[in-house]
């Protein structure tokens, strides 16, 4: 018996992010230098004492499952437990797409019953953040809730973004609403439930029996329960918390990390992040390069200029070439002369030499035609050629051509 | 890759006296080298990435940073139902004194070698760096039907191993015709590598006679008086190598992988070197650091300026401080305003406030493990 386990819904295709999810699922998208985007809920859970971890796919899973493999580096492989990834199956009765997060949950109630759990945790793939689930757990059975929804305070002109409660001063949550146009609170839900499971097993089928509904936590599970009068509870954190679900806030949170006044912390040797390591060795800055606030990883080659950005492992940057506000992502090689602005990316991309990509903000007039320009997996930008700010790429572009 | 039939066996300990300052807390196959490995990563990565999948390491002393560094020998892909990774500290019991030569240490494994399936062994130390691919020699050695392959490189021998090397007299075939014990002779010689491979049987066969006949010495006592009999084959090895035998030396080495060229010929993208896993997050950079011509392992945050140094894993360079051709060892703290050159800091070494040290290229200074200046 485990007293808790967690469910990691990691199925989502992440449209937002277009050419850097064409390939992969979002929480396999490369963050921060050299981790995945799911190897921080994952190392939450370990570093929170949770040993047993569900993980649904669904959408392009091929990297993600050889990246998780047996989870050896986030030290989830274990005996009674460990990491398991969940694709939808067949059945005798027949087999089922995740119709939405609380049917992967539903379709896996099997999976959650072989650990006979007390609580369960429902965390999702696509955000960045430190958390101590042990505490939030704590809070649960403190206050005796059947649900408990993490939230965190959001300036209030975003709060229309987000799935908002109102909570009494007991922190019982007495309203949600998905995306209010008019927000009564700023009381943001963070998408991190724990569950009593035997609440959250009868609501789960309930909701399965109900075939008008969504099966979805936000837009169902979580109002049926506020319905019938549930005891939930908001748990407050405090600390830094990111959706990087779009192109523009996932540059912002790998440019968070370089920003010492922001408190996304992965420094720190008390609440490591694990992620599984490319074993390169210690990365080369040249006798001609420039290095100013950026943040580097084993097997990089640096030789030109690179400021303000994060390169992933055996990413390069030839002589006289300039990086600046952008992120390498692993094999990702900017040749010399080259020029790189504000951009993401991905991986394998050859930037060849002279050409330029994206472009410093204050260089473009139309604000409205400024933006990260995002060159997709294994593209190849052809000598001198242009990309304008803003781009996404898929295709490759040829020598010389000019696309701004 | 079909496994190679081959089993390797490797002595941590040898040429622990020509560093003794750097194996003060360890074996020689424990120094740390080149940003972010131990000197035995090169020898077991390369007789995995040739197929080996049952590694004997054989300890001598000083072997608590060994073991934790090798553990159960997951990074290197040895955790293994038959084979693996298998350390043997000496066995105390039967012996008071631990053993000298190979001869003895390979003895006190010689049951457990006659239960193995491999045909061939592989014998290495691990004071040299190298990209040496195992399979080649290995095939070469079945190749030339000889009974033992050993490697040489041609170089010089440096008077600090001049008490303890072995050089070989070849003929046109490649075949040695004399082992030389501590030659005195100057200029360039065929100098062995310490790398062996035979038979296992005939290993086993020769362990046991040697025994009995009192001979301490593989090269010296076995190998050396049986050239007639035994056919023992030279194997010039031309790749890259890093010979550590005094501080000197293992500075320069370290210095060597400045070069570009050098990283690449000692890291061959198809045969990678693994290492311990540390987790470690990726270098920051701070805000106007200075940073020229540096190799950095994972872990660090430099505010300060670097040139010309190997940083290790998890060093720390504040704000204010000027750091040049230095090797500056895991965990090592330098506090801002410090000046330094020429300084080799082993583990967990602090350099506090101001304080400015200097050694020279022909001279570099060591600061022992943990030392606080």
């Amino acid at each position: 018996m485990k007293e808790c386990i967690a469910m990691l819904l990691a199925g989502g295709q992440g449209t937002r992010l277009y050419a850097l999810t064409k390939k992969l699922a979002k929480p396999a998208v490369p963050f921060g230098g050299k981790y995945r985007i799911i190897d921080f809920p994952l190392s939450n859970c370990v570093n929170s004492g949770i040993d047993t971890v569900g993980v649904l796919t669904q959408y392009q899973p091929l990297l993600l499952n050889e990246y998780i493999g047996n989870g050896q580096p986030w030290d989830l492989d274990r005996l009674y437990g460990g990491v398991h990834v969940l694709q939808p199956y067949q059945t005798a009765t027949g087999s089922d797409w995740y119709k939405g997060t609380a049917n992967a949950i539903y379709q896996n109630i099997n999976f959650i019953e072989r650990y006979d759990p007390q609580y369960v945790i429902i965390l999702s793939g696509d955000h960045i953040y430190k958390m101590d689930y042990a505490k939030m757990l704590a809070f649960h059975k403190e206050r005796e809730a059947d649900c408990t929804i993490a939230v965190m305070e959001v300036p209030w002109e975003e709060a229309s973004r987000f799935g908002i409660m109102t909570a009494d001063e007991n922190s019982i949550v007495t309203k949600f609403e998905e995306k209010p146009k008019e927000p009564k609170s700023n009381l943001a839900s963070m998408g991190i439930y724990i569950f009593t499971w035997e609440k959250l097993r009868k609501y789960l089928t309930e909701d399965e029996a109900d075939k008008t509904s969504s099966n979805d936590f936000g837009k169902n599970i979580i109002p049926n329960m506020l319905g019938d009068k549930q005891r939930m509870v908001a748990y407050p954190f405090e600390g830094y918390w990111k959706d990087v679900g779009t192109i523009d806030s996932l540059w912002e949170a790998n440019m968070d990390l370089l920003d010492p006044n922001v408190p996304l912390d992965v420094w720190d040797p008390e609440w490591k992040i694990y992620s599984r390591t490319s074993g390169c060795p210690g990365h080369y800055i040249g006798t001609e390069a420039h290095v100013d606030n950026s943040t580097l990883t084993e097997g990089c080659f640096v030789e030109g200029t690179v400021a303000n950005s994060v390169l992933f492992a055996e990413a390069r940057v030839g002589k006289g070439a300039t990086v600046e506000s952008t992120i390498l992502m692993p094999g990702a090689v900017v040749e010399e002369g080259a020029e790189v602005y504000y951009s993401i990316i991905a991986e394998n991309v050859t930037v060849k030499k002279g050409a330029t990509v994206g472009a410093r903000p204050e260089t473009v007039e139309d604000k409205s035609k400024w933006g990260v320009a995002v060159v997709g997996e294994g593209v190849t930008i052809g000598e001198n050629a242009s990309v304008g700010p803003k781009a996404m790429l898929e295709k490759d572009v040829q020598d010389g051509e000019k696309l701004w | 890759m079909v496994n190679i039939n081959a089993l390797g066996v490797i002595f941590p300990n040898t040429y622990d006296d020509l560093v003794p300052q750097l194996v003060q807390h360890r074996t020689m196959a424990s120094v740390p080298f080149g940003g972010r490995y131990r000197m035995i990563d090169f020898t077991l990565s390369g007789m995995v990435n040739a197929g080996i999948e049952n590694v004997t390491v054989i300890a001598k002393k000083n072997y608590h940073s060994l073991m934790d560094h090798l553990g159960s020998g997951r990074e290197w892909d040895l955790v293994r139902k038959r084979g693996g990774l298998n350390i043997v500290p000496p066995f105390a019991q039967s012996s008071a004194k631990v053993y000298h030569g190979r001869v003895e240490a390979l003895n006190s494994i010689l049951g457990f070698l006659a239960q193995q399936r491999e045909k061939y062994v592989v014998i290495s130390d691990c004071n040299i760096a190298s990209s040496l691919n195992f399979a080649e020699l290995i095939n070469a050695h079945v190749k030339s039907g000889a009974n033992v392959t050993m490697v040489y490189e041609r170089r010089e021998i440096a008077k600090q191993f001049a008490t303890d090397n072995y050089t070989f007299t070849l003929d046109g075939t490649g075949r040695v015709t004399e082992i030389r014990w501590n030659d005195y002779r100057v200029g360039e010689q065929n100098l062995s590598m310490g790398l062996i491979v035979m038979d296992r049987e005939e290993l086993i066969a020769m362990v046991k006679d040697a025994v009995v006949q009192n001979r301490m010495y593989l090269e010296r006592d076995i190998l050396g008086p049986s050239l007639k009999t035994l056919r023992v084959q030279g194997y010039e090895y031309t790749g890259y190598r890093a010979r550590i035998y005094d501080v000197k030396s293992y500075f320069d080495e370290n210095m060597r992988l400045l070069c570009p060229e050098n990283v690449a010929a000692l890291f061959p993208a198809e045969r990678p070197v693994y290492t311990k896993v540390r987790d470690e997050a990726p270098v920051r950079y701070a805000m106007d650091c200075k940073v020229r011509r540096c190799v950095v392992a994972d872990g660090c945050i430099i505010e300060g300026e670097i040139e010309n140094c190997i940083v290790f894993r998890g060093v720390k360079i504040s704000k204010g401080a000027v750091v040049k051709n230095c090797v500056l060892m895991q965990g090592t703290v330098i506090e801002p305003g410090v000046s330094m050159e020429y300084i080799v800091t082993d583990k967990d070494v602090a350099i506090t406030m101001g304080k400015a040290l200097r050694g020279n290229e022909s001279f570099p200074v060591y600061i022992e493990k943990g030392t606080t200046v």
